[in-house]
C-alpha cells in the first residue's frame, strides 16, 4: 500500500466516522449512544493522521525507494541498511489494510441499516430483571410505558395495577413465526445493544386483534394487557389486546427500551 | 543477519569460488534477508486471497441481495464491530506508536522484576491500568516486546488488561447486581488464567512462533521522535484495523447464522453449557465491556457457564485471533489462542466451582 493510498484510507475513515457520529445519527444504529464522544475524536484522529502524512511528502524524509536508491548507488552500504536489524519499515503496509476501505466506504456511502425483524426474530425475549416494589401508575390515559415495564407490571406486580389500564408502547413489528402461534398475531419488538449491534438482546410483547403491519415499521401501539395467565405471576402472558396502531419514524434512541425521543435525522 | 562484506568473506572462507558481489547488483542477497522480517510468505498468500475472496464474496452476495435482511443485518453487526472498535484500536496503537518512541528501555527494566517467572504476575496486576476493550492491548503488548519485555510478561499483560481493568469490573457488577461473587469470581479467574499463560510461555513458549517482525526499534539517534511516533502509530493502525475488519466479518457470519434460540438447547447439563458458552464467546466476539451483560442475560445458565463466558471472551475471540495473528504471525496466534481457551475454561471451573 502505497503513500497515497495510506493517505486516502485515513481521510476517507476519518470522514466516515464524522460523518456518522458528527454530522448525523448514523451511528446510533451500530453502537451505544455513550460512544459518540470517542467516535468523533477517532474520527478527528484519522484526519490528523492523513493531513500529516499528505503534509509529510513536501518535506524530503527517508522511505523504502530512497533506501533502494541509495543501496543502488552504493552498494556497500545495503547490507548494512537492510541487515542490522533495521527493518523499521513504516511505510510498507501490509495489503491487508485495504480491507479497511468497506468500512470506510460503507458508513460514508453505504450505511446499513439498524437491526430490524430478522435479527428479533431469531432471539427469545430477553430476561427482565426482578423488582420487589412498584409505585402506583401515573394516571394518565393512554399511559405511555416501556416494554421492559409493562413485562415487569405484567408478571411481577403483585398490585396488579395495569389491570384494565389503556397502555401506549412503541418499537417495532416483528412477524411472529408460522406455527409458533394463531395466524395475525405479531410481536412488538424492542432491540437493546449495550455496546455494539453484536450484543443485541429484545424485548418483545405480544400484539393480539390487528393485523400485524408490514415486518420493521415502527409503531405505536395502544391497548390492554391480554387476559391469558394470572396477572402479577410468572403465568401471565405478556401480552397487549391492541385497540389502536399508528405509523411512527424511528425514535433516536431506537437501540433502548424507553420512551421515544424526538425522530432521527 | 550478515553483512555482504561478511557474507562474501564467509563464502570464500568455506573454499566455494570467489565470487564477489559485485557492487552495482547487491539485489539477490537482499530480499532473501529482507524475507523473514517481512513476515513467512504462506501466511501471507492465506491473507491476501482471503482479502482477495472475501470482499468479492461479500460484493457478490450484497448484490445479490441487497435487501434480503440477512444480509443487511450481517452488514450492520460486522461495521458495528468495527466501529465499536475503532477507538480502542486506535488507543491501542497510539499507546504502542508512544511506548516505542517516547519510553527507554531502561524503564520498563526498572519497573518489572529481573526473573521473568516474578514478572508474569506484575505484569497481569498491571493490566488494571489499561481501560478499555480487548482491541486495544494486542498492540500495546506488541511494542512492549519490541522494548524488551519478557513476552511471558507481555503476553500476560495482553489477557489481563482486558479483563480486569476497572471499566469492565463496573459494567459487572452494573449487570449482576446484588452478586458482587461475580465481579471477585471474573478478576480472579482472569488474573490466574493470564499468569498461568505467562508461566506457560516461559515453560513451553519457543521464539520462532513469534513472527520476527518486531519493528519497533525504539527511537534512534537522528529522527524525530514525533515523527518516529506518528509513523509507528499510522502503521501499527492500518496493519491491525485490517484484521480487525477481517476478525469482525468472521464474528458476524457466526453472530448472523448462529440462531441466538439455539442456546436452549445446551442449558441442561453444567459441563456441556461450560464449553458451550466458552465457544459462543470465542465466535460472537462481544466486546469485554459488553459481555458482562450478555452473560447476564443467559438466564438459563449456571453461574459457573457464565463466569466462562467473561473469562474466555475478553481473551480469545474470532477478532482477537486475528489481531493477534497480524501482530504476532498465525504460528502464535493459534497455538496460544487454543492454550488460552483450555486454561481459562479450568480456572473459571475451578474458581467458579468454589467462589459460586
Amino acid at each position: 500500500m502505497n503513500r497515497p493510498v495510506q493517505v486516502t484510507l485515513l481521510v476517507l475513515g476519518g470522514l466516515g466516522l464524522l460523518h456518522t457520529s458528527l454530522f448525523t445519527d448514523l451511528c446510533l444504529r451500530y453502537v451505544r449512544p455513550g460512544m459518540r464522544p470517542l467516535l468523533i475524536a477517532s474520527g478527528v484522529l484519522l484526519l490528523v493522521l492523513g493531513v500529516a502524512e499528505a503534509w509529510s511528502r513536501r518535506t524530503p524524509r527517508e522511505t523504502p525507494d530512497s533506501h533502494a536508491h541509495q543501496a543502488q548507488q552504493h552498494g556497500q552500504e545495503y547490507g548494512q541498511e537492510y541487515g542490522d536489524g533495521h527493518g523499521h519499515d513504516h511505510t510498507s503496509v501490509p495489503r491487508v489494510a485495504w480491507l479497511l476501505f468497506l468500512p470506510a466506504l460503507s458508513l460514508l456511502f453505504w450505511a446499513p441499516p439498524a437491526l430490524g425483524a430478522f435479527t428479533a426474530a431469531r432471539q427469545p425475549p430477553k430476561q427482565v430483571s426482578e423488582q420487589d416494589h412498584f409505585d402506583p401508575l401515573p394516571a394518565t390515559s393512554p399511559l405511555p410505558i416501556t416494554l421492559t415495564d409493562f413485562t415487569r407490571r405484567v408478571r411481577q406486580d403483585r398490585t396488579r395495577a395495569v389491570e384494565g389500564r389503556t397502555v401506549e408502547m412503541t418499537g417495532l413489528v416483528t412477524p411472529v413465526p408460522k406455527g409458533d402461534r394463531a395466524g395475525g398475531d405479531w410481536d412488538l419488538t424492542r432491540i437493546i445493544i449495550s455496546c455494539c449491534a453484536a450484543d443485541a438482546q429484545s424485548v418483545k410483547v405480544r400484539i393480539h386483534r390487528t393485523p400485524a403491519p408490514p415486518a420493521d415499521t415502527w409503531v405505536k401501539v395502544t391497548g390492554t394487557w391480554h387476559r391469558d395467565g394470572t396477572l402479577g405471576t410468572s403465568t401471565a402472558d405478556v401480552a397487549l389486546d391492541a385497540r389502536t396502531v399508528t405509523k411512527v419514524p424511528r425514535p433516536v434512541n431506537g437501540y433502548q427500551d424507553a420512551l421515544p425521543l424526538t425522530p432521527s435525522r | 543477519m550478515q553483512t555482504t562484506d561478511e557474507r562474501t568473506a564467509a563464502a570464500g572462507a568455506a573454499g566455494s569460488p570467489a565470487r564477489p558481489v559485485p557492487p552495482e547488483h547487491p539485489a539477490p542477497p537482499g530480499p532473501a534477508d529482507d524475507a523473514p522480517g517481512r513476515g513467512l510468505p504462506p501466511y501471507w498468500a492465506l491473507w491476501l486471497l482471503a482479502a482477495a475472496v472475501l470482499p468479492g464474496t461479500a460484493l457478490f452476495v450484497a448484490v445479490r441481495g441487497v435487501d434480503e435482511p440477512a444480509v443487511q443485518a450481517w452488514r450492520t453487526v460486522c461495521l458495528a464491530i468495527t466501529v465499536q472498535a475503532l477507538p480502542f484500536l486506535l488507543l491501542g496503537t497510539a499507546l504502542s506508536g508512544a511506548i516505542n518512541a517516547f519510553v527507554p528501555a531502561r524503564v520498563f527494566g526498572r519497573l518489572l522484576p529481573k526473573r521473568p517467572a516474578l514478572a508474569v504476575p506484575v505484569a497481569g496486576v498491571a493490566g488494571v491500568v489499561l481501560p478499555g476493550c480487548e482491541c486495544a492491548s494486542v498492540p500495546v503488548a506488541g511494542s512492549l516486546i519490541g522494548r524488551g519485555v519478557a513476552p511471558a510478561a507481555a503476553f500476560t499483560f495482553l489477557l489481563s488488561a482486558p479483563a480486569i481493568n476497572p471499566v469492565v469490573l463496573t459494567a459487572t457488577a452494573i449487570a449482576f447486581p446484588g452478586s458482587p461473587l461475580m465481579v471477585l469470581a471474573r478478576l480472579l479467574a482472569s488474573l490466574v488464567t493470564a499468569t498461568v499463560m505467562g508461566w506457560l510461555w516461559l515453560l513451553l513458549g519457543r521464539t520462532e512462533w513469534l513472527r520476527p517482525a518486531v519493528r519497533h526499534t525504539g527511537h534512534r539517534p537522528g529522527h524525530s521522535r514525533f515523527t518516529e511516533f506518528r509513523l509507528g502509530f499510522q502503521h501499527d493502525f492500518l496493519h491491525a484495523g485490517g484484521f480487525l475488519v477481517l476478525g469482525a466479518m468472521a464474528a458476524a457470519t457466526f453472530n448472523v447464522t448462529v440462531p441466538r434460540s439455539l442456546l436452549d438447547a445446551f442449558t441442561g447439563s453444567p459441563w456441556l453449557s461450560v464449553l458451550f458458552l466458552a465457544a459462543l464467546a470465542i465466535l460472537l466476539a462481544v466486546c469485554s465491556e459488553a459481555d458482562a451483560f450478555l452473560a447476564a442475560s443467559l438466564t438459563g445458565f449456571p453461574p459457573v457457564a457464565r463466569l466462562a463466558f467473561m473469562v474466555v471472551g475478553p481473551m480469545v475471540d474470532l477478532k482477537l485471533i486475528a489481531l493477534q495473528a497480524g501482530t504476532f504471525g498465525r504460528a502464535f496466534a493459534v497455538r496460544f489462542s487454543a492454550a488460552t481457551t483450555v486454561v481459562a475454561v479450568v480456572s473459571s471451573a475451578l474458581i467458579g466451582g468454589v467462589l459460586l
